[in-house]
């Protein structure tokens, strides 16, 4: 006999799992076509309508591809590494309230599960660029440690801005939070929408989008980590990177922007969590087509000159507002 | 700040150019315009009497950059229509494996029996489909549009004493002819409908 | 380290790379034994290489200490094919030689004919040809501006937006060289006198709105490369060529005006048509990478005004000067030698030829071609040291290489 609350997580864990990845799959679609569209060309066209098909396409030929081991490479860490950034990115997703009280589980540890698995992140990619004997792949995987360690810290920082206001650690309680009182993104006017803008960039560094996409950096790297991969090891990586992308989106929508709280008093609810989270995927979809990116040194300097102690700072802000001024609401009420 | 302010610029430009109309041209269902000058593959032609124009004189093998062309003469035999005494090619086989387009065996053709298309030759599976055989290179003529360039087309305008050329697509060999003796023409300001426009680019759009 | 790279001799490396302290054939046996060097070879097989050159880079984390690079993957003996070929047979193979930018190639081994055979060329040839040669710099700098942004951006990135755009660009200047030439790519438009495909009815007025339309759009593209502080970011202070050290390797071109050098052939011993109209010659003073593409993006659009004006002014005339080619055998030189050099896109295009004389008086005896990119490739070991290997795609970038010319 399964106890109920295993079943609970099964059933609840499957659905969003299975939902994220079609998300993903489509969001890749949506790529293609907008990045399309800014350069000129039509984008996928040919399977099913608009190319409405092609990731199935795409997985279905990654599939059939063969799965090279490198002779070198140690096989148990290159074999293992690609499903477990899936499984890591994945599991973020488990606290993440989609709607209302509609989330895999309900924890109280809700922002550190987030940011502890978006750490982890950074050990299957260690163990793939070292596992597979190649040196562009451990230079990619020795540049996204660096990186991925060093955009951890205003990551986590900044995500303490809306804990500090809710008062709470558990996601869903910090979205009723802000659906009773008023989005954290937009009051108070500092430190919420600041918070915001270097959680979105720690993001973008993590998921490894451009401007920050060091680790792959094709052009130098020719693949990074991925270089030896083929085949569906290789898409796993490529999902991953996307999942975390949609998954980074959904929590800033969450932490900042109200989750699914609706705004001019319409109906809370699913719909909206997905249309904040999709709006952000859109930014950064827009964000990575139409920016070079920063060199490594560079990015190391943005993030421990600039972004740490701007992050720091909001914190003690955001302390200070909440011990000082917490009868200080909006202008609108609220 | 300088980042963010730039980015925001660049962003805007990429969203700009993303409802731009899009420059691609899906090949199979839609062609392009290439021109009437465009030199894609080859085709033998046909004289005014309907018969083969080819001489096999070789000078086209002679030419040949990269060597692709083998004709075999055939013995000299009267002409059905004139009755007069003239070669004829056996045999004409024209590689485009190694084919680089150059156009000079066009050039110094002294019959303007061969001439280039305007239009692809087919993608084939094997070596051998690239081989243009005598067979092969008469359908062409039939099949393709020809390209503008013959050798007394080309001939005529590389006169050294020739003022500018008055060229139009022209495929009969006769208005060549015209066209190279007649005197410089004005020079033409007005494009004609149906001028060449292969650059559907500029015109894509005005914005 | 490897005996052979240990017993090269320091003392190679000129003066000037001193001021740069960088020293190219560095013996690494002395380096800080606790450092562990890698060897990356960086092609011949890397997307960001430019065709298929071999950089060996030795590593200390991501720092260069050392920089070999390795040319002659895409040798093809073009200058042994072209003794055996005769003069008219030559123009289509060169083409192959620059594939960025055919029409220079064309003209500078016809020059080089020319110059041996002593044949004038006609005016409106000339003409003919210095508006080929502008246009065709555009679509190499725009061609070379595109694939800067896919070194920087990344094939899945802004690069690529910068990419498509500058590749729509330079596609409209191929569509027009097609409707004169019937060839987008391997012209063969060149003869020896002059050209052979006279420009169709209209044309002059394609040109003008395609070039209205590039020059409308370069400034757009623009704020994704030099005037955008990330794309400054990565350039500027970047690959430092001074200019003693650019003048000693015969580096020339935009490279060379971006050190600082104000040479350009077009003005300082003009061919074709430019001693009849005034080129002014871009510089920068840095020989950063940020130097480079600026003294390019102007370069381009000084080439646009250029292109206007050169396609109004055609004058009437005959476009070749000697007898258009019937046979492969036609022109016969001399014993006697030529070297002519032209500026393409990249810098000095030198054609030097000895004619055969009696035996083989149809083909030249021996040729050279010296291409401006095998001299800027021999910047790498000064510019790369010191650098990450995310420069290294930045300064190999900002040279502009084409392998098929510096291996010919």
């Amino acid at each position: 006999m399964i106890p109920p609350i295993v079943l609970h997580g099964l059933i609840y864990g499957g659905v969003a799992a299975i939902a994220l990845l079609t998300l993903t799959a489509w969001g890749i679609w949506f790529e293609r076509k907008f990045a399309g569209r800014m350069q000129s060309r039509l984008g996928p066209t040919m399977v099913g309508w608009a190319g409405l098909l092609q990731p199935l396409a795409d997985v279905l030929k990654l599939l059939q591809k063969e799965d090279l081991v490198p002779a070198q490479a140690d096989r148990t860490l290159y074999l293992l590494s690609p499903p477990l950034t899936v499984f890591f990115t994945l599991a973020t997703v488990a606290v993440i309230p989609f709607g209302v009280d509609v989330a895999v589980a309900n924890l109280p540890i809700g922002v550190p599960w987030i940011l502890a698995f978006s750490g982890l992140m950074v050990f299957p990619v260690w163990t793939a660029g070292w596992a597979s004997a190649n040196k562009y792949a451990l230079l990619g995987a020795m540049r996204a440690v660096a990186q991925g360690i060093s955009y951890e810290i205003p990551m986590l920082l900044t995500a303490l801005v809306p804990v500090i206001f809710a008062g709470s650690m558990n996601v869903n309680e910090i979205v009723r939070w802000q659906a009773e009182h008023h989005w954290i993104a937009l009051w108070p006017p500092g430190p919420g929408l600041f918070a915001f803008v270097i959680f979105f960039l720690s993001c973008l560094a993590e998921a490894n989008r451009i401007p920050f996409d060091i680790p792959e950096a094709e052009s130098e790297l020719v693949a990074g980590v991925t270089t030896e991969y083929s085949g569906m090891r290789f898409g796993l990586f490529y999902l991953a990177e996307y999942l975390h992308t949609l998954v980074a989106s959904a929590v800033a929508s969450a932490l900042f922007f109200g989750g699914w709280n609706g705004i001019f008093g319409l109906p809370d609810g699913i719909h909206w969590m997905l249309a904040k989270t999709l709006t952000l995927f859109f930014l950064i979809t827009w964000i990575r087509w139409s920016l070079l990116r920063f060199r490594a040194d560079q990015l190391m300097r943005i993030c421990w000159t600039y972004l740490v102690p701007a992050s720091l700072a909001l914190v003690m802000i955001s302390a200070l507002w909440v011990h000082y001024a917490p009868q200080l609401g909006p202008m609108w009420g609220g | 700040m300088g980042y963010f302010f730039d980015a925001a610029r660049a962003m805007a430009m990429s969203l700009k150019s993303a409802f731009r109309k899009p420059t691609t041209i899906e090949y199979p269902f839609e062609k392009r315009d290439q021109g009437p000058r465009a030199r894609l593959t080859f085709a033998l032609v046909h004289d005014e009497h309907e018969e083969e124009a080819c001489v096999g004189c070789l000078m086209c093998q002679k030419i040949c950059p990269s060597q692709v062309i083998t004709v075999v003469p055939g013995k000299k035999r009267p002409s059905e229509a004139t009755g007069k005494k003239r070669g004829f090619a056996d045999d004409f086989v024209l590689d485009m494996n190694a084919c680089i387009y150059c156009e000079l065996c066009v050039q110094v053709c002294p019959t303007d029996a061969i001439v280039m298309t305007q239009e692809h030759m087919r993608p084939g599976f094997a070596r051998e489909d690239l081989v243009l055989t005598m067979d092969k290179l008469y359908a062409n003529e039939q099949e393709k549009e020809l390209s503008w360039g013959r050798a007394s087309i080309l001939l005529a305008m590389q006169d050294p004493k020739r003022g500018t050329d008055q060229e139009r697509a022209v495929t009969k060999k006769k208005s060549a002819a015209k066209a190279a003796t007649k005197p410089k023409p004005e020079p033409k300001a007005e494009v004609k409908a149906d001028e060449p426009k292969a650059d559907t680019g500029p015109t894509e759009d005005a914005s | 380290m490897s005996a052979s790279s240990a017993a090269r001799p320091s003392s190679a490396a000129p003066a000037s790379a001193a001021r740069l302290g960088v020293d190219p054939h560095r013996d690494l046996s002395d380096y800080d034994p606790e450092a562990d060097l890698m060897v990356l070879n960086m092609g011949p097989q890397h997307p960001s290489t430019h065709g298929v050159f071999r950089l060996k880079l030795h590593l200390d984390g991501e720092t260069i200490v050392r920089a070999v690079p390795y040319v002659g993957y895409l040798h093809r003996g073009v200058e042994k094919l072209l003794e055996e070929l005769t003069f008219v047979q030559a123009t289509p193979i060169v083409d192959k030689n620059d594939y960025v930018s055919p029409m220079t190639n064309e003209q500078a081994i016809n020059m080089a004919f020319e110059a041996l055979l002593g044949i004038e060329v006609p005016r409106r040839a000339r003409y003919m040809r210095t508006l080929f040669a502008e246009m065709q710099r555009i679509a190499s700098h725009l061609l070379w501006l595109s694939t800067f942004g896919i070194d920087m951006g990344g094939a899945l990135g802004g690069g690529t937006t910068l990419f498509m755009h500058c590749f729509r660009e330079r596609e409209w200047i191929l569509d027009l060289f097609e409707l004169v030439t019937g060839a987008r790519f391997h012209y063969n438009t060149h003869t020896i006198g002059g050209n052979r495909h006279d420009i169709p009815a209209g044309w002059a007025k394609q040109v003008h709105t395609t070039l209205d339309l590039i020059a409308s759009r370069i400034d757009e593209y623009l704020e994704l490369s030099t005037t955008n502080s990330i794309f400054v970011a990565r350039t500027r202070g970047v690959g430092i060529l001074p200019k003693e050290l650019a003048l000693e390797l015969g580096i020339t071109g935009p490279i060379l005006r971006a050190s600082g050098v104000d040479h350009d052939l077009r003005r300082d011993a003009p061919f074709h048509a430019y001693d009849e109209i005034e080129v002014k010659v871009q510089t920068e003073p840095d020989g950063d990478c940020l130097s480079r593409a600026l003294v390019r993006v102007r370069e381009m659009k000084e080439s646009i005004r250029l292109s206007k004006l050169l396609v109004d002014g055609i004058p009437e005339g005959p476009i070749c000067g000697a007898r258009p080619i019937k046979n492969p055998t036609q022109f016969k030189a001399k014993e006697g030698q030529a070297y002519v050099a032209l500026e393409t896109p990249r810098g000095e295009l030198g054609t030097y030829v000895i004619g055969g004389g009696k035996n083989k008086a149809a083909s030249p005896y021996r040729l050279k071609i010296r291409p401006p990119s095998l001299h800027a490739l021999s910047a790498l070991p000064y510019l790369l040291p010191g650098h990450s290997i995310s420069d290294t795609v930045v300064i190999l970038g900002s040279l502009d290489p084409i392998m098929g010319e510096a291996d010919r």
